[in-house]
């Protein structure tokens, strides 16, 4: 069945008819970004179809969104400069029962906004160890022996909050005089150096 | 629950996760700690947390801080 748009160019076999603008696509990338990656079950085919695509029949509207679904899965997986974007979305107008060049430019610019804070949700569903999720600290001073006057020493008191995504925290309280504070220093240095050398080789 | 003790040494380690189930393309830097603890009683306990990068940025900087009190008191 071919489908008209209002009056302007015939669209390809089996399209839904086109919105005005690119509002409901790109609401769609939104609706599928919002249940994929930012954990909102809410957000579910019915509601999305009822919202933005009220005029498709459900199996069309189902078909539309899980090939955009795939589109933007392929997309985030593959974290996609726009080099390889362009080069994606390209060859994807020109596939048989791919997308429309209006298409891929709703889809270019949906990805331009949310690619990182997409990718930011996909590290997150990747750390499952404990995280270092709060930390305070004080300095108190420390009585030494009652037995002579006053001998205080400085010591820090850091409690930090441990825990895994989504899981409760545990509270690790943790005492630092001023050697082990050096001590603590210098492993933290090599960590910093580590890291310097990482970022010159990757 | 809360553990209190006294901080005994730290083990380190610095990696990046390549890829995932859900992400072919991650490229995600991380800091793995284990921080060696003595409690009250004398026994060491290993307890290990891992940090993003501005994570361990900041936990550093506080701990500069910490020692830049600790010289002052």
């Amino acid at each position: 069945m071919k489908l008209t748009g209002n009056g302007t160019t015939p669209i390809s076999e089996g399209s839904l008819p086109p919105p005005e603008g690119s509002k409901p696509l790109s609401g769609l990338l939104g609706g599928i970004a919002q249940a994929a990656y930012y954990g909102n079950a809410d957000i579910t085919e019915e509601l999305l179809r009822g919202q933005l695509y009220p005029e498709a029949a459900p199996e069309e509207f189902r078909a539309l969104r899980a090939k955009m679904g795939g589109l933007l899965q392929s997309i985030a997986s593959a974290d996609m400069d726009l080099n390889q974007l362009d080069a994606f979305l390209t060859a994807q107008t020109k596939k048989q029962g791919g997308i429309t060049s209006d298409q891929a430019a709703v889809i270019a610019k949906f990805w331009k906004n949310h690619r990182m804070k997409i990718h930011e949700s996909l590290i997150n569903q990747s750390r499952w160890d404990n995280l270092l999720k709060n930390m305070n600290w004080r300095v108190d001073l420390k009585s030494q022996s009652r037995h002579i006057d006053q001998i205080n020493t400085p010591v820090a008191i850091v409690e930090m909050e441990l825990g895994k995504n989504g899981q409760e925290s545990e509270f690790l309280c943790l005492e630092f005089d001023e050697a082990k504070l050096s001590q603590m220093l210098k492993k933290l240095s090599e960590i910093e150096d580590s890291m310097t050398l990482l970022t010159q080789t990757t | 629950m809360a553990t209190v003790g006294q901080f005994v040494d730290i083990k380190w380690k610095l990696g990046v996760a390549m890829s995932s189930d859900t992400c072919r393309s991650l490229k995600y830097p991380y800091v793995t700690v284990t921080l060696k603890v003595a409690d009250p009683s004398g026994q060491i306990t290993d307890r290990s947390f891992e940090m993003t990068i501005p994570q361990f940025k900041n936990f550093f900087r506080q701990f500069k801080e910490m020692a830049a009190v600790l010289e002052t008191v």
